[in-house]
């Protein structure tokens, strides 16, 4: 029974890794193409808008098609009202497959990385391209000038503030680098609560576990509601509702 | 002449900062707690804790290499300690 349940698991991985660097190979230079060819057409900052969309269709399906039906993904979203950004959006982080999650957020977004996502193969130079943001390579006061510059453009940004992946329910303090970029910028944050992928992959592994992976997208706060925060405060408070929302969707698990 | 100031004193100060600053409970300001992992300050925090020690205790502390090696909050006790004992 077990040897049938690993077998089940190892062709699950197969079939997923295989369709995977077959799709990325045959999507990534066709975007490529034809965001190249638009630019011929649009302004820098429109080809970066389709640029970021671009790779936000191609996660699309890495996370939502390709793993399903073993791996399926309940995206909810509690603002009433969505606005049309920018935002910050703040989320934990548990697993390496967090990064395309954020596929799932329907607007322009760069992401806030640690340097290894810039290392990756060809994912990494899109990355750069992108203008995703490396904060172990730049002073705060560096990042904090590109990030409010992106947020001005109208482009929103995406952060994990723990630095690192948990690897479990636990969630590791958070640093408040994005957190002076909202003060500043008066950027709304939202928080965003990813439950369930603690073992898709387990930290250390690329083998992917059966599962589901709930994303809650929760109302923005306002920066006329924390305004008056300190970072240190702030940081603590955003942490508080993610970790609290965590927790509810844990025990529905 | 400065009158020197008691080690209870020192402590007081201390946590009156990090209650003030980064309006951290009371009943968490223990010495053995670390100052990143237990009370979440980052290294942005580490600036402002700075500036604020300084003007507590009005003392230089910006360029000190022992800041580096703080890690709890016992350590920062000792740290404005040895400084007030300094200037002694």
């Amino acid at each position: 029974m077990k040897n049938i349940k690993s077998l089940k698991l190892i062709s699950f991985n197969i079939s997923f890794y295989f369709v995977f660097f077959l799709y990325s190979a045959i999507a990534i230079p066709v975007l490529t193409l034809l965001v190249a060819y638009f630019s011929l057409f649009m302004s820098h900052r429109n080809t970066m808008k389709w640029f970021r969309r671009a790779i936000s269709w191609y996660g699309m399906l890495v996370i939502k098609v390709f793993p399903f039906p073993l791996i399926r993904i309940y995206y909810k979203d509690y603002e009433k009202n969505p606005g049309p950004g920018p935002y910050i959006f703040v989320c934990n982080h548990r697993s390496a497959t967090d990064p395309f999650l954020m596929a799932c957020l329907p607007y322009e977004c760069i992401q806030v990385v640690n340097i290894w996502p810039f290392r990756l193969p060809v994912l990494g130079i899109y990355a750069r391209w992108a203008g995703y943001l490396s904060i172990n390579e730049m002073p705060f006061k560096q990042f904090s000038k590109q990030a409010v510059k992106l947020l001005k453009q109208g482009a929103s940004i995406i952060v994990f503030p723990e630095g690192t992946r948990s690897g479990g329910k636990s969630m590791g303090q958070f640093h408040g680098s994005i957190f002076r970029v909202a003060l500043e910028a008066k950027c709304p944050i939202v928080p965003v609560c990813i439950s369930g992928n603690e073992n898709i992959p387990p930290r250390g592994s690329f083998l992917l576990r059966p599962g589901k992976i709930k994303i809650h997208k929760l109302p923005a706060i306002k920066w006329e509601e924390f305004k008056a925060l300190k970072p240190f405060k702030l940081k603590n408070m955003v942490r508080n509702i993610i970790s609290k929302e965590v927790a509810v969707m844990d025990r529905k698990e | 002449m400065k009158q020197a100031i008691t080690e209870n004193e020192i402590i007081a100060m201390t946590n009156q900062v990090f209650e003030e600053s980064f309006e951290i409970e009371t009943e968490k300001l223990q010495p053995k707690m670390n100052i990143f992992e237990d009370l979440g300050l980052d290294s942005l925090d580490i600036v402002d804790l700075i500036v604020a020690l300084q003007q507590k205790f009005g003392v230089k502390i910006r360029n000190d290499e022992r800041v580096r090696y703080i890690r709890t909050l016992e350590d920062v006790y000792r740290f404005i300690l040895s400084l007030k004992n300094e200037e002694h």
